[in-house]
């Protein structure tokens, strides 16, 4: 930027005699820099900024790959693990516009409202229940550890997660044509 | 080149010279891109969404720091072979204009990132009102309302460079405004883990999940990328303000037109991360390539 060349320019008079402001491919006129008796090497600030950055943009990763970690993995079914939410990949599939909401919009948000109303009830009272069996151990949300097997209310609790889209939050992983995937929320839900 | 011409003491530092084909490639590279999505946005009704709205924004700010290099290099040529004289007012009022330009690309770019964090964000925690919250007119409003600012601060920081006050406040806001669009993004991942959490623990679940690395790569690259392309340059401003005479700060700043460039590979690679990773863009940039054949 020649407009830092002022800057110089207030600074080191020797420098230009002649004009003020000119318009140079160097910006700065070094003048009175001199090399004597530098302790570092010349470039040390150079590198030492390159290497700082190097490290927080890695120190920056690995604190996010420990933030998405999500604990121990089950058993996986091939088939219906592609079709299920997964939640925890929508990060990269930021890129998923909302144009399908527009097609949907009112009707989405109602069906979308109370399905979602009633799948957050169900996993808190999931929770509480769980919670009530195992004790104040279980203070938060994110530490279940054995779930006990009861009802149906289950498998109903999944598919209503799985019919809750979120647009720009759901990655089901097929990265197939958009209308497919958003779609999944037009049929009718169960539960209700 | 025209250090010969000063009879004071030489660097040891000179100049670390971008050969002009590779800068003007570059910057070719990236007004062209970042043309096409505004094109693309423009001609498809699909996207004329808040979200592509603020991906428009960021691309016309990286249009502006490519074109602001580019005339800039020009200028230089035609100073050099002579068009231009180069202690005319009107060259100053020219250089004094390209540099607002430049400013209002960078704090363009930094708004314009901090309003995609924004809109997901805001699609996330609040997703069933989304559309009360977001409407495309508050959107058009909050894109005036950033780049009306923009304009103001990067005349005022133009016309008043040479004032500490100026550049003190430009490089807090740089890392300030990364700061917190990185404590949107880890709210934003800390709602997914607890999420997942809760679907993984229900027992019929055959959800299989695992350590997700894309999220991390993804906002890293996000947030990594405009780090080592802008902040060469603010430590440059930094720097040229308070040791112009320092010779390891003198070492620093002869490295001037490799952070201009790095600038440049900004405005080429941030298309590719936001913009082309959604799949209603690239078909639209099909549409508009291959149908016409």
């Amino acid at each position: 930027m020649s407009a830092l060349r002022l800057i110089s320019n207030r600074t080191s008079q020797q420098a230009l005699s002649n004009s003020d402001y000119t318009w140079d491919y160097e910006y700065y006129e070094y003048a009175p820099v001199s090399f004597e008796g530098l302790k570092a090497h010349k470039y040390s600030i150079v590198i030492g900024f390159w290497v700082g950055l190097a490290v927080f943009v890695i120190f920056m990763f690995f604190v996010l790959t420990l933030l998405t970690k999500t604990g121990a993995p089950h058993q996986d079914n091939a088939e219906l693990s592609e079709k299920r939410f997964h939640m925890n990949s929508f990060v990269a599939d930021f890129g998923r516009p909302l144009e399908s909401e527009r097609v949907f919009s009112h009707q989405m948000a109602e069906e979308s409202q109370s399905l979602f109303h009633f799948c957050i009830n169900e996993v808190d009272h999931m929770n509480k229940e769980k919670e009530s069996q195992k004790g104040p151990s279980l203070k938060s949300n994110t530490h279940f550890q054995e779930v006990p097997k009861s009802s149906a209310m289950f498998e109903e609790d999944l598919h209503c997660l799985t019919k809750f889209n979120i647009p720009n939050f759901v990655n089901t992983e097929q990265n197939s044509s958009l209308g497919e995937d958003d779609l999944l929320i037009s049929e009718p839900p169960i539960i209700l | 080149k025209n250090i010969s011409d000063f009879s004071v003491n030489i660097t040891d530092c000179t100049q670390v010279v971008v050969p002009e084909e590779v800068f003007f490639t570059v910057a070719a590279a990236g007004i062209l891109e970042n043309l096409l999505i505004l094109i693309a946005v423009v001609r498809n009704k699909n996207l004329h969404l808040p979200m592509y709205f603020f991906i428009c924004s960021l691309a016309i700010s990286d249009m502006l720091g490519s074109l602001y290099k580019t005339l800039e290099n020009i200028f230089i040529i035609l100073c050099k072979m002579g068009y231009l004289t180069r202690h005319g007012d009107f060259e100053k009022k020219l250089d004094d204009a390209m540099d607002s330009m430049f400013i209002l690309s960078l704090l363009g770019s930094i708004f314009s990132l901090l309003a995609i964090a924004a809109d997901r964000y805001i699609t996330i925690f609040y997703a069933l009102r989304y559309h009360n919250i977001m409407t495309l007119r508050r959107a058009l409003v909050i894109l005036a309302i950033i780049w009306a600012f923009c304009a103001g601060c990067s005349i005022a920081i133009a016309l008043f460079s040479y004032e500490a006050a100026t550049v003190i406040p430009f490089t807090i806001l740089f890392p300030l405004m990364m700061f917190f669009i990185l404590c949107l993004y880890v709210h934003m991942f800390l709602l997914a883990r607890s999420h997942a959490k809760k679907i993984a623990s229900l027992p019929s679940s055959t959800f299989h999940h695992r350590t997700n690395m894309k999220g991390a790569i993804t906002l890293t690259i996000f947030l990594g990328v405009f780090l080592c392309c802008w902040a060469p340059f603010v430590l440059h401003i930094l720097l040229a303000r308070f040791c112009p005479h320092n010779p390891y700060c003198a070492c620093y700043m002869s490295i001037f037109h490799v952070n201009g460039t790095l600038i440049m590979c900004n405005a080429i690679i941030n298309p590719m991360i936001f913009a082309f990773r959604s799949p209603e863009l690239r078909s639209t940039f099909k549409k508009m390539f291959y149908c016409p054949r």
